[in-house]
Order: C-alpha cells, then structure tokens, then sequence
C-alpha cells in the first residue's frame, strides 16, 4: 500500500476555474487538509482567450479538476463569444460578437443562455483535447459529462433511458401557446418551465392552471428596455396570476430554449416542502442536504431552511429511503466518468415514490456539510486515493 | 402560503399512508390516509378504486379513521363528489368509522382554494360515530345544518371561508361539539366573515359542550379578539386558537382587558404580529401561550400590510 507520506507517489493536482473562486479556495483548503500541495491553477478566462493550455500545465499522472466557469463576468463574456461562432440544430436568442464586447456586468442578468451553452460544450470539447494531449492523466470530472450534465433535456432523456425516475417531461416548447396545448394534450395543469441551460433557480416558472385560473411563481424578473425584453434573477418569488404577463415570460424564456416536466408534488418537512441535494461519490451516495421550501421552488438559493438528512429519515419509511438511495447509485452510474455528482431527488407527498429531478455537474459545494467526517473535497480525495 | 406537511396524528392516533402492498395491521389503532398520485393517475386508477382495494381487507372494518388525501385527476378539476358517494356507499363496511379527514391536500399537490370539495352533509347521516371532522377547502363545500349527535371536533381549513358555510355551521345542532376550527381566510380568496356575522356563535348559546375555538387563518384577527375579549362564549373555553391569521398588539391589548381571557387554559397565538412585550404581558395572565413564528408586516410605503399563513 502507498503511504501518504510517499511523497514519489502523491499526485500533483491541476484545477481549470476561476481564480479567487471559492470553490478552487475550499478545493485547494482540502488539499492541505490531506497533508497534499495546492493544486496549479489554470484560469478559464486564460484557457478561453488561449492565453493558456492545459496541455502546457497537464503532466501525466496529475489529477485534474474541473470546476465551475459561473460567477465571473468576463468568462461569462468570453463563453458566449465562443457560442456566437457555434452553429446550432435549433433558432434560439443570439448576441453577436459586437453586442457582447459592448455588454457590462449587470448583476442577475439573463444574457443568452443558450448560446452560453454552446459556448461552454464548445470550451469542454477543447478541454478535452487538450488532455487528450497530456498522457495518462486522471479527471475527477469528465468534460463531455459535465456538457450533459448542463444540458437539461439531453440529460432527463439520457436519465429516462436508464431507467432512472425523472419527471414526465413534454417536448420542446418554444412559447406558451405551444406550452399550452401541451399541457392540455398531456393532462398535465401543473408543469416546471426551466432553462435548458440555467443553474438552479434561474429561469424557472412553476405554472399551474385551472379553468381561467392561472398561477405562475417565479424568480425571474422581466424588464423592457430600450426596445428588448431583458430577463433577470432575482431573490424574490413572484406569483404571477395574469394569463397575458405569465405569456410573455414564457415566451421570453422560451426564445433561450426550455424545458418543461410535470411538476411532481413534492413532501413535506418541518412544515415546509421540500428535496434533497444528495452528492454521489465513487458512485455512493454520501453528502445529503434536505432543503425547505414555503415555494415550489426548492433550489432557489442558500437562504432557503436546510435539515438534516437524520430528520428526513425519521419521515421516510426505511423502503422509501433505500430505494431513493438505490436510484442515486443508479444516476451516478449513469455518469461512469464523474467522480461526483449532485443529485436533486424529491420524493413523493406520501413517501411512496421519489424521482431526479437535477443532476448537477458542480454540485459539491455544500459547505458545512460532512459524510463520515469529511467536508464534500475531502471525501472525494479519499476517494481518488483509495482508487490509486 | 400553503400547507407543505401532512399531518402525524389524526383523532387522537398516528397516522399512516396507507400502502396497497401492504395488509393493514394493528388497524384499530392507526389511521389510514388513502390518496392518489401522478402515476396512479397516469395508469386510470381512481381514488374511488382505492377505497375499494382497502375495503376489500377484512381488516378495514376494525378501522376507526381515514384520512382522505389527494384523490386524482387534475388538480381541483375533479370534485370531492365520487369520493364522498363512495365513503356513505361504505357506511356498512366501516362501521367503527370515528374519524374522517377529508382533503388533506398539500399546496404542492393543489392550491388550497382550488380543491374541488362537495356537498358533504351525508357523510354526517351515514356515519353517527363519527366525532371527528376536518376538511381542507371551502370551494364547492356545502355542510348543510348538521344534526350529529356525537361529533366532537368539526374543523374546516381553508382560504376563504363564505358566509353561507358559516351560516350552515351556526344551524347545526352538535350536542357533544367540543373543538370547532373554522379558517375564515383571506378576503381575495373568499373570505366573507365579519365579527358581526360571528355574533351567533360569540352569544355562547351555540354548542353547549365548546371548550376550543380556532378562529384561524383570519385577516380580522385583531377585531375578532376585540369582540371576543367580552363575549360570553369566551367564559366556557379552555382553548382559544387565533393562530394562522394576524394577531397584533391590537389583538393583545383587547385580552388582557378581558375578565375571561385569564380562564383559558391556552391561548394559541402563533403566525402573529405582536410585540414581545405585549406576548410577555399576555404570559402574564397566567395562561400558555403559544406565540411562535412571529411576522413582520410589509410595509410598501402605504401602510403595513399583514398576511395570513395559509392563502394562496
């Protein structure tokens, strides 16, 4: 067995993020946690501009990372820059090359999620070249995963098709005229809209109707401004109950391509709805967080109410807790080449059924949170050593 | 707001889902919350077949309570009706039946105000051993004046509560009423209650066994409290339940100028927007007080603006 002070055998890790993030500062906090060096950084912002290659950094035998592009204004820029030169199967919100370099940081702003999207599978496939070119090198997260990951209908499908629970989802939809007859062809009054491409809350209509009453609760701010429709999220959740302003959101979402499932009712804890952020590593489930909701929308941000993963199985019949657990391995299965994964599952008022809702390619950060004593970083590089 | 939680206990007994895989055990001292999901749905079953499915265990004849959840099709589109038919055509086959909650639907299963119930007055003719009665939504709920000689505990949860189902409650005749719960809401969804059309039952004639009344969920709070603090009926009770709704310092001062308010046992309060030293004066009385989820009101420049827990 290689001992941990071996220091010939102890990897050298490489991260590709933002620095001054603190997902990379809680990472590389781990890392010396477990007696390893700090991992090198590649910045996003370099590997985009070309300014760096990971193939430059990258030696065989290190162990490279993978980490979130999210929350940097000029990453975000240079993303959708790399989306305007991609082509795409369907018409969707465009800014162009010119608008973008005019474009300043507004903080909530919606700018084109779509062409984000395309950016960033284009920026995944180059990451993936470049390692390609490096050796034998271990990832902890797999490129093209993660492009699926971020991709919400590819990845209900890829889901669906392993047998996984998930949300009955109803096609593409491009407006609510179409979202309308589709509700109306399914049986189906209350329905999640959701960006193909956003990350928790952002974008998202719980729409309910019934005979002329409609109910949309949403985050999603929409602003008229010179001339366009802007979107923005916001912290707040909006009841929209007018037919003709809950049209308009949805058609606006709809021009960055969405996707729209059944909204399953979800049960309750302490009062208050609620899902579960359950992280796999090495394909077991470990770090869990129930998160509370007085809306339909669970994931909305970090102030949202937390419990503990004891209180819910104080609910749940033993059953129902296994077998959800059962359907995690499953959908960490499904993702053969990604070390973690984070898994939003809801289960069923009366506990009989459960589905996945999310599968988040970033989703271990969960600070505070512990699994056998180790913070989310610390057990997969338990895992990655165990592995070795 | 809505209802996110079911509840645990029901009539006195823990409550389970029932599940159709598994034989009903211990049955006497369960109660059985019987409901429908999406899949089910989806697959044609109705909540009328899953009724069938728990009658058709002989153990179900030992049951003393049901709790009746969702019960399928769309969302508020498919009234109680089926559901009520069903449980009176059961009358013989329940024949311990003491409890019945109908409509313990969740907001993530429906909005409160838009759960389709019925007429229910023959549920209260086929079962004379029932003693309790809840039900969650006043849209389409008709009572009528009910003649029961052993209910103990009526309860109506909801948005809005219309005058004609206050009415209905005030002309039945509940020799053994103890515990009434009426949620009279808020005005956008129904709400029609004055404190002058709680005036029969403040008079303290009606019900003569009353010792808890839940006048919950109100927008009125303070002027019920205010109309309460001198009534007649507020001598007989042990437990005055104001929660829910918006119970302010207004609400406070009116019970601690009461001669009564000192009798209660407990004063449940909770969902309120009091003071801490109006709640710690109210402690003072020498009663409990459950003062818990304290509010604060928006104010958007007009006014403050307080809110009930459980609307829309």
């Amino acid at each position: 067995m290689r001992s941990v002070s071996d220091a010939a055998h102890r990897p050298r890790y490489v991260v590709l993020g933002n620095p001054g993030c603190r997902r990379v500062g809680l990472f590389q906090e781990a890392l010396v946690r477990a007696g390893l060096a700090p991992a090198l950084l590649v910045s996003w912002l370099d590997l985009l501009t070309g300014r760096d290659d990971l193939s430059v950094t990258v030696q065989p035998g290190d162990v490279v990372r993978i980490e979130s592009p999210g929350r940097e204004f000029e990453v975000e820029r240079e993303l959708l820059a790399w989306g305007a030169e991609s082509a795409d199967e369907e018409e969707f919100d465009r800014l162009s090359a010119q608008r973008l370099q005019a474009l300043t940081f507004e903080r909530g702003r919606i700018l084109a999620p779509r062409q984000w999207y395309l950016g960033f599978r284009r920026a995944l496939a180059r990451v993936s070249t470049q390692l390609e070119a490096c050796g034998d090198v271990t990832t902890m997260n797999d490129p093209a995963e993660i492009a699926m990951m971020f991709d919400k209908p590819a990845c209900h499908a890829h889901l669906r098709e392993a047998g996984i629970p998930v949300p009955e989802a109803l096609g593409s939809v491009q407006s609510y005229e179409e979202l309308l007859d589709w509700m109306e062809r399914c049986r189906c009054p209350r329905v999640f809209v959701k960006l193909a491409h956003g990350s928790s809350a952002s974008g998202v209509v719980a729409y309910q109707f019934q005979g002329d009453r409609h109910q949309a609760a949403t985050t999603t701010e929409l602003v008229r401004e010179a001339g366009e429709v802007r979107l923005y999220n916001s912290r707040h959740i909006r009841t929209l109950r007018d037919p003709h302003e809950i049209g308009t959101l949805v058609d606006a979402l709809g021009r960055h391509r969405v996707h729209v499932e059944r909204w399953l009712p979800k049960a309750g804890l302490d009062g208050q709805s609620f899902d579960l952020r359950l992280l796999t590593i090495a394909g077991e489930p470990a770090h869990t967080v129930a998160r509370l909701s007085r809306s339909p929308m669970t994931n909305l941000h970090l102030l949202n109410d937390r419990a503990s993963v004891e209180r819910v199985r104080e609910q749940a019949p033993a059953v129902a807790w296994e077998a959800a657990l059962d359907t995690c391995r499953r959908t960490a299965a499904a993702f053969p080449r990604s070390l973690h994964a984070g898994i939003d599952l809801a289960f069923s008022p009366d506990f009989r059924r459960h589905a996945v809702l999310e599968v988040n390619a970033f989703g271990d950060l969960l600070p505070g949170t512990l699994h056998a004593g180790q913070d989310t970083y610390g057990a997969e590089l338990a895992a990655l050593s165990r592995a070795a | 707001m809505g209802i996110y939680e079911f509840n645990q206990q029901f009539a006195g007994k823990p409550v389970i889902n029932w599940d159709a895989n598994q034989p009903l055990a211990d049955a006497e001292n369960h109660v059985y919350r019987i409901s429908i999901d999406w899949d089910d749905s989806e697959a044609g079953e109705k909540w009328t077949d899953r009724l069938a499915m728990f009658l058709d265990d002989p153990a179900s004849a030992q049951v003393t309570g049901l709790i009746v959840g969702f019960w399928g099709g769309e969302p508020g589109d498919e009234s109680a009706a089926p559901v009520v038919e069903a449980l009176v055509a059961a009358r013989d086959r329940l024949p311990l039946l003491n409890g019945l909650f109908l409509g313990e639907i969740l907001a993530e299963e429906c909005e409160i105000s838009w759960i389709a119930q019925t007429d229910v007055s023959p549920l209260f003719e086929a079962y004379p051993k029932l003693e309790y009665f809840r039900v969650r939504g006043s849209t389409g709920l008709r009572l009528g004046a009910i003649r029961h000689a052993r209910l103990k505990e009526l309860a109506i949860e909801c948005g809005g509560l219309g005058r004609d189902l206050l009415h209905d409650v005030f002309a039945s005749e509940l020799p053994e009423l103890e515990h009434l719960e009426l949620w009279l809401g808020a005005e956008g969804y129904g709400a029609e209650a004055t404190v002058d059309d709680l005036a029969p039952l403040l008079s303290g004639e009606l019900f003569p066994k009353l010792t808890y009344l839940g006048l919950r969920d109100s927008e009125i709070t303070d002027d019920i409290a205010g109309v309460l603090a001198n009534a007649p009926v507020l001598e007989r009770l042990e437990v005055l339940d104001l929660s829910l709704g918006t119970f302010g310092n207004g609400g406070a001062a009116a019970l601690l100028a009461s001669p009564h308010a000192p009798k209660l046992k407990k004063l449940d309060i909770h969902h309120h927007y009091c003071s801490d030293e109006m709640i710690e004066r109210l402690r003072g009385l020498g009663i409990e007080v459950e003062a818990s989820e304290h509010q604060t009101p928006d104010d958007w420049g007009d006014g403050e603006h307080r809110f009930v827990a459980v609307g829309e």
